[in-house]
C-alpha cells in the first residue's frame, strides 16, 4: 500500500519534472534558430537562469508575459475540458456499462468501431451542420463570433464544443470501461461464486463492477488525452477563445515559448489527471491495476 | 423431507457438449448422510456430473435422463432444473473461486443468500461452523482479500461456509488437491466430522486418490463419462477389481517403510556446496546451513508450502541473490560471474515444476524443446531435431504437433515438456519442485517413472522440493526435513521413513500412510 | 460468450483488410480515375451541385470533388503509411526491443516516452511539423503516435514473468527471450499493430492537416480539403461531406483490420 503511493508520487514528480524539462527545450527554440547544438544549450541554460528568476518569458505575438497571456486563456479551455468531461461520462458510462456485459459487448463492439472512426474534426462538423440545419442555431465557422447578446445565446455557442469534446470523451469512457470488462470476464471468481450459490446479477453488481469502475478511473490519464486533443479541435472548429486555440496560432507563428508553456500545462494536467486516476482505482479495489 | 427411499437416484444422465458426450448414461443412488468419492482422471466427467447436480451448467450443454429428489418423482435433468434439496458446493481454494475483497463478507453473503437469511444471522452461522472445525480459524482472519490467506485457511472458510448452510448434499470438487498431505489430512478429516455431525450426503470429485481411501465409502469410477465400476472402497483397493480401477490404484505411491538397506558413499565432484547459508527472514541470525551434494546425488527437501524449502531451493539456484553465506555450483559462485559467465555454467541446470507458467505460453512444443540447444550450441538443424525427437520420445510426447503452442497444451503434456527441455540440455543438476501437483493418480504415475528414467540414464543431480515422502522417497536418496523456516531433520530418505525423530517429519510421514491400504497386498512393505 | 462471435470478428477483419487492399488500389490508380489532375480549376462553375458531369459536384474554385477527393485520398494514405511506418518502428518495435535493454537504460527509455505520452499525440504532432516544416508531417504524426505506441508495447513484455525468471535461471540469455518476444509476439500481432498504427496516425495527420499543419502545399490531402469547405459547408455540404466520408471509410477499414477488440487489451 505505502508502497505504491510511494511509487506514484515519485511517478508523478518525475513526469511533471521531465514535462518542465521539455518545455524548457522548446521554450529555448527562438527565432531565428540557433544554428548549432552549443548555441542552442546556451539559449536552454539562459531560459533556465530566467525561469530561476521568476520569469517565464514573453509571447513573442502579443509581447505580454506568457503566465498572463495563458491564464487569461486557460479559464475558457478547462471550463470546455470540465463540461466535456462530464458530458463524456453521462454519455460513455451508460453505453459502457450496456457494451461492457457479456454477448452485448461482442455485438456492439462493431458498431463502437464505426462510430470511434469518425475523426474529431468532422464529427464537430457534422454537429455544427446539424444544429444549424435542423435546430437553425447561429453557428460560426467561418469568423470569430464575438461576444454573445444574450446568455441563451452564448449557451447554444458554447454546446456544440462542449458536446465536440463530450463525444470523444464519452468514446474514451466506454473504451476504457469495455477494456476493464475484458480484463474481468475470464475472471475465476465468475464462475466460482455462482458455483457457491450466488445469482449472476449479484456478481456483477458487487464484484464485477467495482473493478471495471476502478478500471476506468485508473485510465484517467487516457481519458484526459482524449479530452485535450478533442478541444484543440473543437476550439479550432468552433473558434472559441481558449488556450488550445492559443496553442495553434503560437505553433503557427512560431511562438515557442508559448507553446512550451501551454504544453506544460497540458501534461500536467494529463500526468496529474493519471496519478490521481491511478490512486483512486487502487484505493477502490486494494488491487494493483496492471 | 421423506424418510423413505433415496436422497437421491440419477437415471441415465448424460451430458453432451458441441456433439462431443462429456457424461454418458450415468445412473446411481445416493442414500441420505451416505459418502460417494467420484474417481476420475481429467476429463472423465467429474465436473460434468457436478454441473448438473448443482444446477450451474453452461448453456450449450445438452442434458438428457431424469433425477428423482428424495423419493419425488422423477424430473428430466435439465440446464433449467432445480434440484428439490439444499445444495452446497466446496471448491478448491487453488482455483480461485473468490473475488478479490473481504472473504468474510463473500462467504457470510453465499450463506445468507442460500439460508435465505439476514447477513447477521449468516454470519453467526459461520462463526459457529468455523469453531467445530479444526484449525482454529476466526471470522476476523477471514476478513480479508483471498490472496493474502493461505490456502489451508481459505479451503476452511470455505469448509465452514458449506457446514453453516446445512446442507442435504455437499458436493466438492477436487476440494483438497495440492493443499500439501497435511493440509489435506486435516481437511478430510474435518470434513468427514462434519458429515457425521450434520449428516449430509456427500459427493466428492476427485482426480486423486487420497480422499478415496481416506473417506472411505462408496466409490464411483469414471472414465470417459461412463461409469467404470462401483463399490466400497475397500473393495476397490483389493486386487478385485475392473482392471482399470486396478491400474489406477496400483499407480499410488507407497512409502516404503522396511529397515533401510545400507548403501554405498556416493562418489563423485561436488556439485553443489552450500556452506553457512542463511535463508528464510526470521532465521538470518542464527547458523547458517551448510552441506554439499556430490555430481550424481540426490537430495529432497521435503516441508510443507512455506516451510522454508522453496525459499532455501530458489537461494541455491540464484532466483534471490543469498544474504548471507556462501553457494558454490560446479566451484563457481554464480553471484559473482558476469551474466554471460552466469548463463554459461547455468546452461547446466534445469527446472521441472508443478507451475505450468514456468514454459513461454506462446512457444511452440518444438521451439520449447530447441531452444537451451539452439541458445548455447552451434549444432545443425538435423542435430537439434535428432535430440528434440529423442527426449521428446522419451517423455510420450512424440506423437503431438510440433507446431501446437505451448499454451494449448494440458497440464501433463506442459510437464512432461518440461522433463523432454531438461533432457536435451544434458542437465548436472535438476530442480523437482513439486513437479506432481495438480495431476490426476494416472498422470502422477507416468510423470514419475519418466522422472525415476530420467535419472537412471542421464545421472544427473537431484534436488527435488516436495511434501510428499513418496515423491521424495521415489525420486532422491538423502533429505532435509523443513518446518517453519528451519531445518529439523536431515538423513537418508530410507533412515528418515523408517525411524523419523522430529515431530514434523513424523506428521509428513503420517500424512501420506493410508492406513486403509496396509489391507491391499501391493502395499506391503518390502 | 456465444461462439459464433469469433467467426464474426474474423468476417470483420477480412472486411476491413479487403476494404483497405481496395483503397489502396484506388489509392495507385487516382491518376486515372479522377476526371481531373489535382487542384485544376475549372472557372464558372464554382460551387455547382452533385451532377452527372461532376458526381460529387464542385468546390469553391471550381474543382471537382471527386477529383480531389481521390487525390487527397491517395496523399492522406501516403502520409499515413509513412506515418505507421515510423510509428511501429520508434513506439512498438523500439519499445518491445528497450524492455529488455540493460534495467537503467530500459528505465530511463520508458520514463522519456512515458513523459511525451503525457502529451496529446496530436500537439505533439503540430510541435514537431511546426518546428521542422511542413515536409515531415508523416515523421510527425509518426513520432506522435510513438509514445503510446512504445509505452504499450514495453509495458507488454513481461520482464518478471515466471517463464523469463526460469529461463534466465536455466541459463537462456536475454538474447534469447528478446528473439522470443520479437518471432512470438510481433509476428502474431504484425498485422492488428500496422492496423491499428494506421487508424491512430490517419486521425492525427488528418486533423493536422485540418488545423493548417498537414501536407506540404500544393499538395491537398483529406484533412486539408475538409478544412477549405469548412467556410461554406452549410450551403455546399457536398464539398465537405464526401472527402469526410472517404477519411472515415479509410479510419474505419484500418479499425476493422486490426479487429474488433482493438483497443480492449491493452
Amino acid at each position: 500500500m505505502k508502497r505504491f503511493l510511494a511509487r506514484q508520487v515519485a511517478q508523478l514528480m518525475v513526469g511533471l519534472f521531465g514535462a518542465a524539462l521539455f518545455a524548457v527545450a522548446l521554450s529555448a527554440v527562438t527565432e531565428p534558430r540557433p544554428r548549432s547544438l552549443p548555441a542552442y544549450l546556451l539559449a536552454v541554460l539562459d531560459r533556465l537562469t530566467h525561469l530561476s528568476h521568476g520569469d517565464l518569458g514573453h509571447s513573442a505575438i502579443s509581447g505580454l508575459p506568457v503566465v498572463a497571456e495563458l491564464f487569461q486563456h486557460l479559464p475558457p479551455t478547462l471550463l470546455l475540458l470540465a463540461a466535456g468531461a462530464a458530458v463524456a461520462l453521462a454519455a460513455g458510462l451508460p453505453i459502457g456499462i450496456l457494451f461492457a456485459f457479456g454477448s452485448l459487448r461482442r455485438a456492439a463492439a462493431p458498431i463502437m468501431q464505426i462510430v470511434t472512426a469518425t475523426p474529431v474534426f468532422c464529427a464537430g462538423l457534422a454537429l455544427a451542420f446539424g444544429a444549424s440545419e435542423i435546430l437553425h442555431w447561429p453557428v460560426g465557422l467561418a469568423s470569430r463570433t464575438g461576444l454573445a447578446a444574450s446568455p441563451e445565446e452564448a449557451l447554444r455557442l458554447a454546446a456544440l464544443p462542449i458536446a465536440t469534446v463530450g463525444l470523444a470523451g464519452a468514446a474514451a469512457v466506454q473504451l476504457a470501461l469495455r477494456r476493464a470488462a475484458t480484463r474481468t470476464a475470464a475472471a475465476s471468481f465468475r464462475g466460482g461464486l455462482k458455483r457457491l450459490g450466488l445469482s449472476s446479477v449479484e456478481i456483477e453488481a458487487f464484484y464485477v463492477l467495482p473493478q471495471i469502475f476502478a478500471g476506468l478511473i485508473a485510465s484517467a490519464g487516457e481519458i484526459a488525452l482524449a479530452l485535450v486533443s478533442a478541444a484543440v479541435v473543437a476550439e479550432w472548429v468552433f473558434h472559441r477563445d481558449g488556450a488550445a486555440d492559443l496553442f495553434v496560432k503560437s505553433v503557427a507563428l512560431a511562438d515557442w515559448n508559448m507553446t512550451a508553456v501551454i504544453l506544460f500545462a497540458v501534461a500536467a494536467l494529463t500526468i496529474v489527471a493519471s496519478f490521481l486516476g491511478r490512486v483512486l482505482g487502487f484505493l477502490l479495489v486494494r488491487e494493483q491495476m496492471p | 423431507m421423506t424418510e423413505s427411499g433415496p436422497l437421491l437416484e440419477l437415471a441415465g444422465v448424460s451430458l453432451m457438449r458441441g456433439g462431443e458426450t462429456i457424461l454418458d448414461r450415468v445412473s446411481f443412488r445416493l442414500a441420505a448422510g451416505e459418502k460417494l468419492v467420484v474417481l476420475g482422471e481429467a476429463g472423465a466427467g467429474k465436473d460434468a456430473l457436478l454441473r448438473i447436480l448443482g444446477g450451474f451448467t453452461a448453456h450449450n450443454d445438452t442434458i438428457s435422463g431424469t433425477i428423482r429428489y428424495a423419493g419425488g418423482p422423477p424430473v428430466a435433468a435439465s440446464s433449467r432444473h432445480r434440484a428439490a434439496l439444499r445444495v452446497a458446493y466446496l471448491p478448491n481454494p487453488l482455483s480461485r473461486p473468490l473475488a478479490p475483497g473481504s472473504v468474510l463478507k463473500q462467504l457470510t453473503r453465499v450463506v445468507a443468500r442460500k439460508l435465505r437469511a439476514p447477513f447477521g444471522s449468516a454470519r453467526e452461522d459461520l462463526r459457529l461452523a468455523l469453531e467445530q472445525l479444526p484449525g482454529g480459524v476466526t471470522l476476523a482472519m477471514l476478513d480479508t482479500t483471498p490472496e493474502n490467506l493461505d490456502p489451508l485457511t481459505q479451503a476452511l472458510g470455505l469448509l465452514a461456509c458449506a457446514c453453516a448452510q446445512t446442507p442435504d448434499l455437499l458436493l466438492a470438487h477436487t476440494a483438497v488437491a495440492d493443499l500439501g498431505p497435511r493440509a489435506v489430512k486435516l481437511l478430510l478429516e474435518a470434513l468427514d466430522a462434519a458429515q457425521k455431525r450434520l449428516g449430509f450426503a456427500l459427493i466428492f470429485a476427485t482426480g486423486g486418490l487420497q480422499p478415496a481411501a481416506r473417506l472411505g465409502g462408496r466409490v464411483l469410477v469414471l472414465r470417459g463419462g461412463r461409469v467404470v465400476e462401483e463399490g466400497s472402497a475397500e473393495r476397490l483397493m483389493s486386487g478385485h477389481a475392473h482392471a482399470y480401477t486396478r491400474r489406477l490404484f496400483e499407480a499410488l505411491p507407497k512409502l516404503k517403510t522396511g529397515v533401510p538397506k545400507p548403501r554405498g558413499a556416493v562418489r563423485g565432484q561436488p556439485l553443489l556446496q552450500v556452506h553457512n547459508l542463511a535463508f528464510g527472514g526470521e532465521s538470518a541470525g542464527r547458523d547458517g546451513l551448510t552441506f554439499e551434494l556430490r555430481r550424481g546425488a540426490s537430495l529432497a527437501l521435503v516441508g510443507e508450502p512455506g516451510s522454508g524449502r522453496e525459499a532455501l531451493m530458489r537461494l541455491v539456484v540464484g532466483f534471490e541473490p543469498a544474504p548471507k553465506g556462501c553457494i558454490l555450483f560446479d566451484a563457481v559462485d554464480l553471484n559473482v560471474l558476469s551474466p554471460v559467465m552466469a548463463a554459461r555454467i547455468r546452461r547446466r541446470i534445469a527446472f521441472i515444476t508443478g507451475r505450468d507458467d514456468t514454459l513461454d505460453p506462446r512457444m511452440t512444443l518444438y521451439d520449447t524443446v530447441d531452444e537451451p540447444l539452439r541458445a548455447h550450441l552451434n549444432l545443425s538443424s538435423e542435430l537439434v531435431a535428432g535430440y528434440r525427437d529423442t527426449a521428446l520420445k522419451r517423455v510420450g510426447l512424440a506423437s503431438h504437433d510440433g507446431k501446437r503452442r505451448v499454451a494449448t497444451l494440458s497440464a501433463f503434456d506442459k510437464r512432461r515438456l518440461q522433463v523432454a527441455r531438461a533432457i536435451v540440455g544434458a542437465p548436472l543438476l535438476v530442480v523437482i519442485d513439486e513437479a506432481l501437483s495438480g495431476l490426476d493418480a494416472h498422470a502422477q504415475a507416468i510423470l514419475r517413472e519418466v522422472l525415476v528414467d530420467f535419472r537412471t540414464n542421464q545421472d544427473p543431480t537431484f534436488l527435488v522440493v516436495t511434501s510428499d515422502f513418496t515423491i521424495a522417497q521415489a525420486l532422491a536418496e538423502d533429505a532435509m526435513v523443513f518446518e517453519a523456516g528451519k531445518l529439523v531433520e536431515r538423513g537418508s530418505i530410507a533412515h528418515l521413513v523408517h525411524a523419523p525423530k522430529h515431530d514434523a517429519t513424523k506428521a509428513l510421514i503420517e500424512a501420506v500412510t493410508l492406513p486403509s491400504l496396509d489391507l491391499s497386498p501391493g502395499s506391503a512393505s518390502d | 460468450m456465444s461462439r459464433n462471435t469469433p467467426v464474426l470478428g474474423n468476417v470483420l477483419r477480412g472486411v476491413g483488410w479487403f476494404g483497405l487492399a481496395l483503397l489502396l488500389i484506388t489509392m495507385f490508380l487516382s491518376d486515372f480515375l479522377a476526371h481531373a489532375p489535382a487542384g485544376a480549376e475549372f472557372p464558372g462553375i464554382e460551387l455547382s451541385a452533385p451532377s452527372e458531369v461532376h458526381p460529387f459536384g464542385t468546390d469553391m474554385l471550381g474543382r471537382d470533388v471527386l477529383s480531389e477527393t481521390l487525390h487527397g485520398l491517395a496523399e492522406t494514405g501516403r502520409l499515413a503509411m509513412w506515418a505507421a511506418f515510423f510509428a511501429i518502428v520508434l513506439g512498438g518495435l523500439f519499445g518491445a526491443v528497450a524492455a529488455r535493454l540493460p534495467r537503467p537504460l530500459a528505465l530511463a527509455l520508458r520514463g522519456l516516452f512515458g513523459i511525451l505520452g503525457a502529451i496529446p499525440p496530436l500537439l505533439l504532432a503540430i510541435v514537431i511539423v511546426g518546428l521542422t516544416g511542413h515536409f515531415f508531417v508523416a515523421v510527425a504524426a509518426g513520432i506522435g503516435a510513438a509514445p503510446l505506441g512504445f509505452v504499450r508495447a514495453f509495458d507488454r513484455v513481461d520482464l518478471h514473468s515466471p517463464h523469463a525468471d526460469y529461463a534466465i535461471a536455466t541459463g537462456i540469455p536475454g538474447l534469447s527471450l528478446l528473439q522470443r518476444d520479437l518471432t512470438y509476439d510481433f509476428r502474431h500481432v504484425l498485422g492488428a499493430v500496422v492496423a491499428r498504427a494506421l487508424a491512430a496516425v490517419t486521425i492525427i495527420v488528418s486533423t493536422a492537416s485540418f488545423l493548417g499543419f498537414g501536407a506540404e502545399p500544393p499538395a491537398r490531402d483529406l484533412g486539408l480539403i475538409i478544412a477549405a469547405a469548412k467556410i461554406n459547408h452549410f450551403t455546399a455540404w457536398w464539398t465537405a461531406i464526401f472527402p469526410g466520408l472517404a477519411l472515415i471509410l479509410f479510419i474505419l477499414c484500418a479499425r476493422l483490420a486490426a479487429g474488433l477488440e482493438e483497443g480492449e487489451s491493452a
